[in-house]
């Protein structure tokens, strides 16, 4: 499959805009540079480059010139404070911000080196490519089955191939032995966590490259938190995981490139949030290099 | 705008470092203590200083307590992590320092009658001074989060084993005067080694120290010509 040419809508357009991009003239934080110097992997494949990336919401800047690039295969952690735009950033890489009236991307995200943001790309196509699981479960009002089968169906999946293709995406979200006796049931019916994974299940039934996660497991018990980290740790063998998350310890635990966000407050009193550090989440958790980020991680900034 | 989210954690660590700032003072002190006793042959005073030690023994798993609390309970990080790893190697640096004092008190005893020449004395009580200015250096630095005053120990302790090589050379000379027995000779020199000896912890605690500043050990660089080496050898 050829995903720089699947995004377009008009296919025939796609030499033109796959055209080599302007080379990025800024400083760059290069994550394979810094893996290396941690003498971590650094022959990774990049999924996303992000150039000065700015997000406003109406007039307001809520997050200024974020440029980072997203390795495949690897977790990506964004921590930070609320406010610091961390899930405003998250929703760049689906186009989930085209949702929300007045808010507006400028810069650039590359997406195996197509701008997701030119006219050409088709959002809904992003957005199967690039999964998302949020904060609390949000199971569709249907059986456990349908739950799972509800995209696939969408995207032509025949009848005969959907009893597979929710039993996979089951399996990998480590859900199946728990629901194989009751698929017909209402969603509503299983624990949070188990929702949860539901709804992991969901987001990769599509065969998603990505999946974002914001927050996957705030609302969940450690016990069904161990669960969902011990599964992304697997899903990442097939797919790029970037998560949000508050906390800072389930960051170090699962991811292995972790961004921290902070915020800054102008003289107006708008808080716009930056990018102060990204760096492997070994080499964060240890010695960051941004006094600002070890205040944040060791509790030293409220 | 700093503000404080962890009190409690941070003030647990910060009665950490005071205990070991105590503990590297009870060190300096006692090697003064050991070396007065020594020059003095004062027998009793030198078991006060054995019994004396007891306290430092306490003092330093009470603080090893405190550190695994933290490290169980806190989940640190950065570098109130590399704080609590520099603390737990302190304590046996200081602890053994503290050993090697109550060595040489135990000396004290079986050097009973032995007569130590001016010369000996004298580089005892170097040897001395300049265990005491190590330690009390190396506490500075660790107290003081001052890498660059831990960076300067290594030449300092230089100073002292010159001095102990001296040392040496003087009591085998006295012995082959017929001024001390073999065996007092012997068991100065030993005493030599225990000076010695607190030096090298010193220096440790140093390297411990610019550790916890920069998050970079001494033994970085030999570790990676050994890793350059081995990568070579396995291709």
């Amino acid at each position: 499959m050829n995903p720089e040419k699947a995004l377009m809508t008009d296919e025939s357009e796609a030499p033109e805009i796959l055209a080599p991009s302007e080379p990025h003239t800024q400083t760059r934080i290069d994550v394979s540079a810094v893996a290396a110097m941690a003498g971590q992997r650094a022959d990774t494949e990049t999924v996303f480059e992000c150039g000065d990336i700015n997000v406003y919401y109406g007039d307001f800047l809520a997050l200024r010139d974020v440029t980072l690039d997203i390795a495949a295969h690897e977790v990506t952690a964004f921590i930070g404070p609320s406010g610091c735009g961390k899930t405003t950033f998250l929703r760049c890489f689906n186009r989930m911000n085209d949702l929300i009236e007045g808010a507006r991307v400028d810069g650039t995200i590359h997406y195996h080196g197509v701008n997701l943001y030119q006219d050409e790309v088709d959002p809904v196509e992003v957005r199967r490519r690039v999964g998302m699981v949020f904060q609390k479960p949000n199971p569709f009002p249907k059986s456990i089955y349908d739950n799972i089968a509800y995209g696939p169906r969408l995207a032509g999946v025949k009848r005969s191939a959907l009893d597979d293709v929710v039993e996979g995406s089951l399996t990998r979200a480590a859900l199946w032995d728990e629901v194989k006796d009751r698929l017909k049931m209402s969603a509503y019916g299983l624990s949070g966590g188990q929702q949860q994974r539901l709804c992991i299940a969901r987001a990769i039934a599509v065969q998603p490259d990505v999946v974002l996660m914001d927050e996957p497991c705030s609302a969940l018990d450690p016990i069904a938190t161990g669960r969902i980290e011990e599964l992304i740790a697997e899903l990442k063998t097939e797919y790029t995981i970037i998560i949000v998350t508050h906390n800072m310890q389930q960051a170090a635990r699962i991811s292995d490139m972790t961004a921290f966000f902070s915020v800054q407050a102008n003289e107006m009193g708008h808080r716009t949030g930056e990018l102060v550090e990204y760096a492997p989440t070994s080499l964060i958790f240890t010695n960051p290099d941004d006094p600002r980020t070890e205040a944040y991680i060791t509790g030293r900034v409220g | 705008m700093t503000e404080e989210v962890r009190t409690e954690f941070h003030q647990l660590m910060d009665e950490v470092r005071a205990d070991l700032v105590q503990m590297g003072g009870m060190v300096a002190e006692g090697i003064s203590a050991v070396s007065a006793a020594l020059l003095a042959g004062d027998i009793g005073g030198a078991d006060q200083i054995i019994a004396a030690d007891d306290e430092l023994d306490l003092l330093s798993l009470e603080a090893e307590e405190k550190c695994v609390q933290l490290l169980a309970l806190q989940q640190p990080v950065a570098v109130d992590l590399r704080t609590i790893l520099t603390d737990l190697r302190m304590i046996s640096e200081i602890e053994r320092s503290g050993d090697l004092v109550t060595n040489i008190a135990k000396a004290v005893a079986r050097l009973h009658g032995a007569e130590l020449e001016p010369r000996v004395r004298g580089l005892i009580d170097r040897m001395r001074e300049q265990a005491v200015k190590l330690t009390a250096r190396a506490m500075d630095a660790y107290a003081e989060r001052d890498a660059g005053l831990a960076s300067v120990l290594n030449d300092m302790d230089d100073v002292l084993d010159d001095l102990h090589n001296e040392y040496i050379v003087a009591v085998f000379a006295s012995h082959e005067l017929g001024k001390i027995s073999i065996q007092h000779a012997v068991q100065l020199a030993v005493v030599g080694r225990f000076y010695e000896r607190i030096g090298d912890h010193a220096v440790n605690v140093a390297e411990r120290v610019e550790f916890l500043v920069t998050g970079e050990l001494p033994e970085h660089l030999g570790a990676n010509r050994a890793r350059a080496r081995r990568e070579q050898d396995e291709m």
